[in-house]
């Protein structure tokens, strides 16, 4: 229940916001955060006094919603989802942070949407029924595209329109796997069920699954992304307002990698296996192009879109590599990326207020006029090629380890990556606060000091003690 | 009316309390022209209609549980037909009022757009209790000519004669097809009854059997004709630009709905798929009409154009549910194709409020004669959603319920339709539909865009005076959402049938 309550808050607090902003301006922003603050408390109580261990499902609600399809209306609760929506609440209040400033047109509507996204993305990580998991997969995409639509730059309908048709032309696929699956649930057992718990008992033929869990890939690839079904990903990046690619990145992203644990990698064992070389070979298709591409990036944001598909290809190399030091790298991954690429989206939001520009060219020697903000784009530039001491090193160290005992040559390959990543961080970095001072920018104000600490912090905490993440096993 | 001419020894009052709707609106029509005899007034004639529905409405409600009751040989009342008659009336209802707005402007008084109107409904009554070529064909006529009266209505309009011609020459062109499919089928089965029994030898027999499936061809182009299924759509774009909006939404719902429901009667009752030539044609139509309909609307300014292209995808789609359809799984074929229209209308119905609404607000007043404004283009709700959200909710509702995404009734529409080939293994089907409604994203979306955008054109203001208007309005955003959410409020109406 606590859930649902948590969910219906947010849509009707992000009602009341689009309310109160016409009344009083400059209310919704502070009605967003105080309310998003309050129900992070309220979802950390509910975890740590839940009597149930969180290693297996933990089902919450089971109630009856479509009679015609027995479909449920059913949440459950495991490790995996609560560590991404603990990263979803904290990406949520810098999201807010970062809009401080940037929104102030039609502010209200705009904290309706991000609120509406952040209940659909919640709603993803805790709905078992596939009818509801695929509900909220479509509903949190409607803001996300209001979002890049009205507050985006120069390009945004574009942007927006690429955004939502690959997105939903690939769940279509999804949609027709899950109906199938649901329908071979009533051959085999006399009764219709898109329930979660009930597909992992059942037994399914191989030469079935492998169909199957071709279609729930695809949408999963696209959302994650992975070449080549990447392309709308740089756009969407680029066009969207700071906290739309803060979230994107952040937290739609892991939506995808979810996606691949839970609902391919659990669910279809078997035909994940035979699946695994194909998977394997595009994401290090995407590990080695994403940095090629961000290498060639004259474009602050597009080179952190590019950078983020290398980064995910991690995750998905690591995720198909059946392993359990890979699969533990991959979590990490997927924290610190959404951490990192965050840090840097608020970056490039915060360079973007104050010159106008995206572009590198315009950039150079910020860090005379900003040492404290050159000084976080110092450390998040290497956050984001492997640091060590930060999470990304981590992730991606225990990915290729477990990687390299299963598919040597892949390690290899994956590892170049990594040379890109410190190539194009440095490039990043040199071409923006490096170099003759192109122009003088004002240094971080107080809410962007603990914007960016604090994105720093929990990327220090993740790097020095990652045990913090490594002692769940996530359902392994 | 001619059932109950042909019926008179059987007549009793089981039977009259079966097709009484159907009789409500076909005496309501005869009280009608009294009525015009007697006081001719644009108010009364408006509410007259308006009652009238509401009275055959109300006794349609009763019917919905009704068991199969054959009313003599033409006709079969059932849960089907009578749901399926009651988004009629829904449809005429919210077209009755649109068309009062539109017309209350003229100072002649148009008493037979109102009789023309209630005879589409009684076509279309007819329609969808058909049990028999002959009461079909006659539903067929009577839906079809009261409709070229009303699509050529606006006189002054500059497209109203081109688009009433070419409904009109069109329109009878479909129908001797059809007269001339169902003779080649009577020919063959020597019965005009859906009920009939078509005899085996005709499976072995080539010579009757080409006849046979010649027939159904011409009879399926004639349907489709009217169903705007490609190739037999190009007519659609053009007539429903120059017919005047309320007409435009009566041919968007009530044709569409009661020539699809005649359609799968016809089908399910005669087992036409049982031909794979049947089946095959059929297919090429609807992958046809899916890849068609969507591509040709992707370039489309005029928002009547644009819905007119959608509607030949959107029969495409439906389509699906017809070729997969099996004798085992009736009920959730019937239901599908229920669900589906009743999605279908209510996004039709909402969208084209809205853009009525523009309309009559945009139209300018010089001296006396009121200049409407007749194209209506994408560019004219652009920043609807700063002025009025009401509105621009509906649309946007309407919008994502036409594209296929979850809150809304168009995705529970799909999702039968998807179940339905998927448990036929119909993936090529599914492939096109996938694609189609992809391509149709890149139509959709952007009117939802266009409501967005920054607010330069001040010319439509919300009318504070128009009640009835804001309670239209702000009920289907609720039917809209609820119905999306909670699907199973219709599905319990739409009560399957003991065969």
């Amino acid at each position: 229940m606590t859930l649902t309550f948590i969910m219906l808050v947010l849509l009707f607090t992000g009602a009341l916001a689009w309310f109160s902003e016409n009344r009083w301006q400059g209310s919704a922003k502070w009605l967003a955060l105080i309310v998003l603050a309050l129900l992070a408390t309220v979802f950390t109580i509910f975890v740590i006094s839940y009597d149930q261990p969180f290693e297996n499902l933990q089902v919450l609600t089971r109630v009856s919603w479509i009679q015609t399809f027995n479909i449920e209306y059913s949440i459950a609760l495991d490790q995996l989802s609560i560590v991404l929506i603990t990263l979803t609440w904290l990406l949520a209040i810098i999201c807010v942070l970062v809009s401080w400033q940037e929104i102030k047109q039609k502010a209200g509507f705009y904290y309706f949407n991000l609120l509406a996204t952040i209940a659909g993305i919640i709603g993803v990580f805790v709905a078992v029924d596939m009818f509801l998991f695929f509900f909220f997969w479509e509903v949190m995409l409607l803001p996300m595209t209001a979002i890049i639509a009205i507050w985006g730059h120069e390009k945004r309908h574009f942007a927006a329109l690429k955004f939502f048709i690959f997105t939903q032309v690939s769940s279509l696929l999804m949609l027709v796997a899950i109906i199938a699956t649901g329908y071979f649930h009533l051959l085999a057992t006399g009764e219709l069920s898109f329930h979660y718990l009930d597909w992992l008992a059942l037994d399914m033929p191989l030469s079935l699954t492998q169909y199957l869990m071709l279609g729930f890939f695809i949408a999963f690839a696209v959302k994650l992304p992975s070449v080549p079904v990447h392309s709308w990903l740089p756009d969407a990046h680029t066009q969207a307002p700071t906290a739309g690619s803060v979230l994107l990145a952040g937290v739609l992203l892991k939506t995808g990698a979810y996606g691949l644990i839970r609902f391919v990698i659990f669910l279809f064992p078997q035909a994940s296996m035979q699946f695994a070389p194909i998977a394997a070979t595009l994401a290090v298709i995407s590990i080695v192009y994403g940095a090629k591409m961000a290498f060639a990036q004259q474009d602050f944001k597009r080179l952190v879109a590019y950078s983020s598909i290398s980064h995910m290809g991690f995750v998905m190399l690591a995720l198909f590599a059946f392993n359990s030091i890979a699969f533990q790298g991959a979590i990490i991954t997927m924290i610190a990326h959404g951490l990192s690429s965050a840090a840097l989206f608020s970056m490039a939001g915060m360079i973007y207020l104050r010159i106008h520009s995206r572009n590198l060219t315009d950039m150079g020697g910020f860090w005379q006029s900003a040492p404290r903000m050159g000084g976080f784009a110092l450390a998040f530039a290497g956050a984001a090629f492997g640091l060590p001491g930060l999470a990304n090193f981590i992730g991606e160290f225990f990915s290729l380890v477990g990687v390299f005992q299963v598919m040597p040559t892949f390690a290899i390959i994956a590892a170049l990556g990594l040379i890109g990543s410190a190539i194009y961080g440095m490039v990043l970095f040199q071409s923006s606060f490096q170099g003759t001072a192109k122009q003088e920018i004002l240094d971080l104000s107080h809410r962007e000091l603990l914007i960016c600490s604090s994105l720093f912090l929990m990327l220090l905490v993740i790097g020095l003690y990652p045990n913090l993440l490594l002692n769940f096993s996530f359902g392994v | 009316m001619l059932t109950t001419a042909h019926s008179q020894a059987s007549l009793n009052i089981d039977i009259i309390s079966v097709i009484l709707p159907q009789l409500i609106i076909a005496f309501g029509i005869a009280l009608a022209l009294l009525l015009v005899a007697w006081k001719r007034s644009q108010r009364t004639i408006a509410l007259f209609t308006g009652a009238v529905m509401l009275i055959a409405l109300a006794a349609n409600f009763s019917l919905l549980t009704i068991q199969p009751t054959a009313v003599t040989q033409l006709l079969k009342v059932d849960s089907y037909s009578a749901f399926a008659f009651s988004l009629v009336l829904i449809s005429a209802l919210v077209s009755l009022h649109m068309s009062h707005q539109f017309l209350k402007a003229h100072i002649e008084v148009h008493d037979e757009y109102y009789l023309l109107l209630m005879l589409l409904v009684l076509g279309a009554g007819i329609l969808v209790t058909s049990n028999h070529f002959a009461s079909l064909f006659l539903g067929f006529e009577l839906l079809s000519i009261s409709l070229v009266g009303l699509v050529g209505y606006h006189r002054e309009s500059n497209f109203s004669v081109e688009s009433g011609f070419k409904y009109l020459v069109l329109s009878a062109t479909a129908s001797s097809f059809m007269l001339l499919g169902i003779a080649f089928i009577y020919s063959v089965t020597g019965n005009m009854s859906f009920d009939a029994n078509v005899p085996n030898e005709i499976y072995h027999q080539q010579n009757l059997r080409l006849f046979f499936e010649v027939g159904i061809l011409l009879f399926i182009s004639g349907i489709a004709f009217k169903l705007s299924i490609a190739p037999f759509h190009f007519w659609t774009p053009d007539v429903y630009q120059g017919a005047p909006t309320p007409v435009t939404l009566l041919m968007a719902t009530i044709s569409k709905v009661a020539m699809f429901v005649v359609l799968v009667k016809c089908v399910v009752a005669q087992n036409y798929l049982l031909y794979d030539n049947v089946q095959l044609l059929l297919m090429i139509l609807a992958v046809a009409s899916m890849l068609m309909g969507n591509i040709l609307a992707l370039k489309q300014q005029n928002l009547k154009r644009l819905i007119g292209y959608s509607s030949i995808a959107h029969m495409g789609y439906l389509l699906i549910v017809v070729i997969v359809l099996s004798g085992e799984s009736l009920s959730f074929t019937w239901q599908s194709v229920l669900f589906y229209l009743s999605a279908y209308v209510v996004a039709n119905l909402s969208i084209f409020m809205v853009m009525a609404a523009i309309q009559s607000q945009c139209s300018s007043k010089v001296g006396q004669l009121l200049h409407y404004k007749e194209e209506l283009l994408l560019s004219d709700l652009r920043g609807l959603f700063w002025r009025i959200p009401s509105h621009a909710l509906l649309v946007i509702l309407a919008v994502l319920s036409l594209a296929g995404i979850p809150l809304t009734m168009g995705f529970i529409g799909k999702f039968y339709i998807l179940s339905q080939a998927t448990i036929a293994h119909a993936w090529w089907l599914i492939v096109t539909l996938v694609i189609g409604s992809g391509i149709g994203l890149a139509y959709y979306l952007p009117i939802i865009f266009t409501l967005f955008e920054k607010e330069d054109c001040t010319e439509f203001k919300a009318n504070k005076r128009a009640i009835i208007e804001h309670v239209l309005v702000y009920s289907f955003i609720i039917i809209g959402l609820v119905l999306g959410i909670f699907p199973d409020v219709v599905s319990q109406f739409i009560v399957s049938n003991p065969m």
